[in-house]
C-alpha cells in the first residue's frame, strides 16, 4: 500500500535520509527503530509532506504522493500523530477530537468515531470539556492518538507515542493501541525508542542508522535472534 | 461624577469601534504571523467605498452598506493574500519582505485614492448625523451608538464563526499550531487566505462604522494605525479577544483622560498605560504563554 524507493531528503541541504527503501503492506504494522538522529521522524514527515523529498519516490496505492500537498495526503488516508503530541492546548478535548475528523471522509462519522476512541482510551471520556493544555502528559498523548484515529486512517503513523512518559503511562498508550488494532483494519507505522513495546504490536521492523536502512526484519527474527537483538535493540531484550 | 460618565460613555462607544478595527489586525497576525501594515489603508478604502455608496447617487446609509462592504473586502483581502501575501508567509527570513510588502501596499492604496479623489476631506452625513439622546444627564450621539452596536454585533458573529464553524475551528487550529493543523488535513494556504480576507473585512467594517463622524482623506489611516497596533499588543499578540479588550480600553482611556488633561495629549495616556501593562505582563493582557514544548 505504501512503497518508498530510493528516497532522500534533508534540511537545507543537510541530508537526513539517504536512498531509503521502505514498504508497508495493507493492514501491516511496521515499527521503525533506531537511535536519535537516525532519520525516523524525517521519514514520517516526508511521508506526510511537511518535509520535502530531494529525490526518490513515495507511492500510496500506486499513486505518486510527492507532488501532493500535505492535506491531500490526509484526504488519501495518511494520518500522522506527531512527536511531542502537538495537541491544541487552548481548545477542549472535544474540539481537538472534532479537528481530528476534519478529513472529508471522517466528517459524517464523527459521533461513531468518538465512541470508538473513548472505548480505546476511556480516561478521555471524563475530560471532553477540559482544555487540552490542562491534561497530563499521558492524557495528552492519548488525545493525540485518539485525534489521529478520528480521521479514519488507512495508514496511521505514530511518532514516539511513549516519549517523555512514565512507564505506567506508556503502558496505557500501548494498551490503547493494541485495543485499537483489534477493531480497526488500518495499516500502521510506529516510531519508537521502546523497541520491545513497539514490536509487540508490529509485524515487521526497520532499523534506521544515520539516515539509512540498516536492517529490515520480522519481529520474530528480531525478538528471537540474540545477535540481532544485541546489535540493534540494546541490552533490554 | 456626571462629567466623568459624560466622558466614559463615548469612550466605551468609540472603543468598540477600535476593538473591531484591531480584531482584524489581530486575527491576521494570530493565524499567519504577518504584521499587516496595510490594515489601516484597507480601512481607508472601506471608508471611501461607504462614502461612494452614500454620496455617489445611491444614497445608501453607511450602516446599511455594511454587508456589502464586508463582502467586497472579504474578496479583496483574499485576493491580496493570493496575489502577494502567501509568498511571504512562513519562514523567518521572510519577515523583512512582509514589512516592505504591506507598507508598500498601503502606500499604493493611499496614492491611488489621492490621484482619484484628491486630498479633500469627504464627509458622510446621514440625516441623523447630529442626533442624540439624553439618558439621565448623559448625552449619547446616535451615530456613535450605532457604530458601537454594529461593532458588538460583528464581534459576536466573529466569535460564532471562530468557535462553531468548521472553517473557524480550522483557523483557530492553524493559529495555535500550523504543523499540527496540517496533520489534521487542514489546507493551511486556504485557511490563511480566508483568515486574511476576514481580517481585512473586519477592519473594513470598522471603517464604515466610523464614516458618520470621521471625515475621510487618503491618509486617514494614520489616525488609527497606532490605536490598532496598540490594542493588538495590549491585548496580547495573536489573541483576537485580547485585541478586542485592548481596543475598548484605549477608547476609554483616550476619552476619560480628557476629564483631567487636554484632548491633545489623550494618546500620551494610552501609551503610558501601554508601557505599564507591557512592563507587568510582557505578553499582553491575554497573551498566549510561550511554551517550551
Amino acid at each position: 500500500m505504501l512503497e518508498i524507493s530510493d528516497l532522500s531528503a534533508g534540511y537545507d541541504g543537510v541530508p537526513a535520509l539517504r536512498s531509503i527503501n521502505f514498504r508497508v503492506g495493507p493492514q501491516e504494522h511496521v515499527a521503525i527503530l533506531g537511535p536519535n538522529g537516525a532519520g525516523k521522524t524525517t521519514l514520517l514527515k516526508t511521508i506526510s509532506g511537511t518535509v520535502e523529498a530531494d529525490s526518490g519516490s513515495i507511492r500510496f496505492d500506486g499513486q505518486d504522493l510527492l507532488p501532493q500537498s500535505p492535506h491531500k495526503r490526509v484526504e488519501a488516508g495518511i494520518v500522522h500523530v506527531p512527536q511531542g503530541r502537538m495537541i491544541f492546548a487552548s481548545m477542549t478535548v472535544a474540539d481537538n477530537l472534532r479537528l481530528g475528523s476534519h478529513r472529508r471522509l471522517a466528517r459524517d462519522r464523527h459521533d461513531e468515531r468518538r465512541e470508538l476512541v473513548l472505548d480505546i482510551f476511556p480516561a478521555l471520556a471524563d475530560m471532553l470539556g477540559r482544555d487540552g493544555g490542562a491534561l497530563s502528559g499521558g492524557q495528552q498523548q492519548m488525545l493525540a492518538v485518539a485525534r489521529g484515529v478520528m480521521a479514519c486512517p488507512r495508514l496511521l503513523m505514530l511518532d514516539e507515542p511513549s516519549m517523555g512518559l512514565a512507564p505506567r503511562a506508556a503502558d496505557d498508550i500501548f494498551e490503547g493501541i493494541a485495543r485499537l488494532l483489534k477493531s480497526e483494519t488500518t495499516a500502521m507505522i510506529v516510531v519508537e525508542q521502546r523497541a520491545h513495546e513497539a514490536l509487540e504490536v508490529c509485524d515487521r521492523a526497520y532499523v534506521l542508522e544515520s539516515g539509512e536502512v540498516a536492517l529490515e526484519a520480522t519481529n520474530r527474527e528480531l525478538l528471537t535472534d540474540e545477535r540481532l537483538a544485541a546489535a540493534y535493540l540494546g541490552s533490554e531484550i | 461624577m456626571v462629567e466623568f460618565l459624560q466622558f466614559l460613555v463615548p469612550g466605551i462607544l468609540i472603543g468598540g469601534v477600535y476593538a473591531l478595527l484591531a480584531s482584524g489586525l489581530g486575527l491576521i497576525f494570530g493565524v499567519m504571523r504577518v504584521v499587516n501594515f496595510a490594515q489601516a489603508d484597507f480601512m481607508m478604502l472601506a471608508m471611501y467605498l461607504s462614502w461612494a455608496l452614500f454620496a455617489g447617487g445611491f444614497g445608501l446609509d453607511p450602516f446599511l452598506a455594511v454587508p456589502a462592504v464586508f463582502v467586497v473586502f472579504l474578496l479583496l483581502g483574499m485576493a491580496a493574500h493570493w496575489l502577494f501575501i502567501r509568498f511571504v508567509i512562513g519562514r523567518r527570513e521572510n519577515h523583512d519582505a512582509q514589512v516592505i510588502l504591506t507598507i508598500g501596499l498601503g502606500l499604493i492604496f493611499q496614492n491611488l485614492i489621492l490621484i482619484r479623489y484628491s486630498s479633500e476631506p469627504r464627509v458622510v452625513a446621514p440625516s441623523y448625523a447630529n442626533a442624540g439622546d439624553f439618558i439621565g444627564d448623559i448625552f449619547i450621539s446616535r451615530v456613535r451608538l450605532y457604530a458601537f452596536l454594529l461593532s458588538v454585533l460583528v464581534a459576536a458573529l466573529l466569535f460564532l464563526f471562530l468557535n462553531r464553524s468548521r472553517t473557524g475551528r480550522a483557523i483557530r487550529a492553524a493559529s495555535e499550531n500550523w504543523e499540527a493543523a496540517t496533520y489534521m488535513g487542514i489546507d493551511i494556504d486556504r485557511t490563511n487566505r480566508i483568515a486574511f480576507g476576514v481580517g481585512v473585512a473586519l477592519t473594513a467594517v470598522g471603517g464604515s462604522a466610523l464614516v458618520t463622524f470621521q471625515s475621510i482623506t487618503p491618509f486617514v489611516g494614520f489616525r488609527f494605525v497606532v490605536v490598532m497596533f496598540a490594542a493588538v499588543v495590549l491585548g496580547g499578540l495573536g489573541s483576537v479577544s485580547g485585541a478586542f479588550v485592548g481596543g475598548v480600553l484605549i477608547g476609554i482611556i483616550q476619552s476619560v483622560s480628557q476629564v483631567w488633561t487636554s484632548a491633545a495629549v489623550k494618546n500620551v495616556w494610552v501609551f503610558a498605560l501601554f508601557l505599564l501593562i507591557l512592563y507587568v505582563r510582557p505578553n499582553g493582557l491575554f497573551g498566549k504563554v510561550q511554551r517550551a514544548i
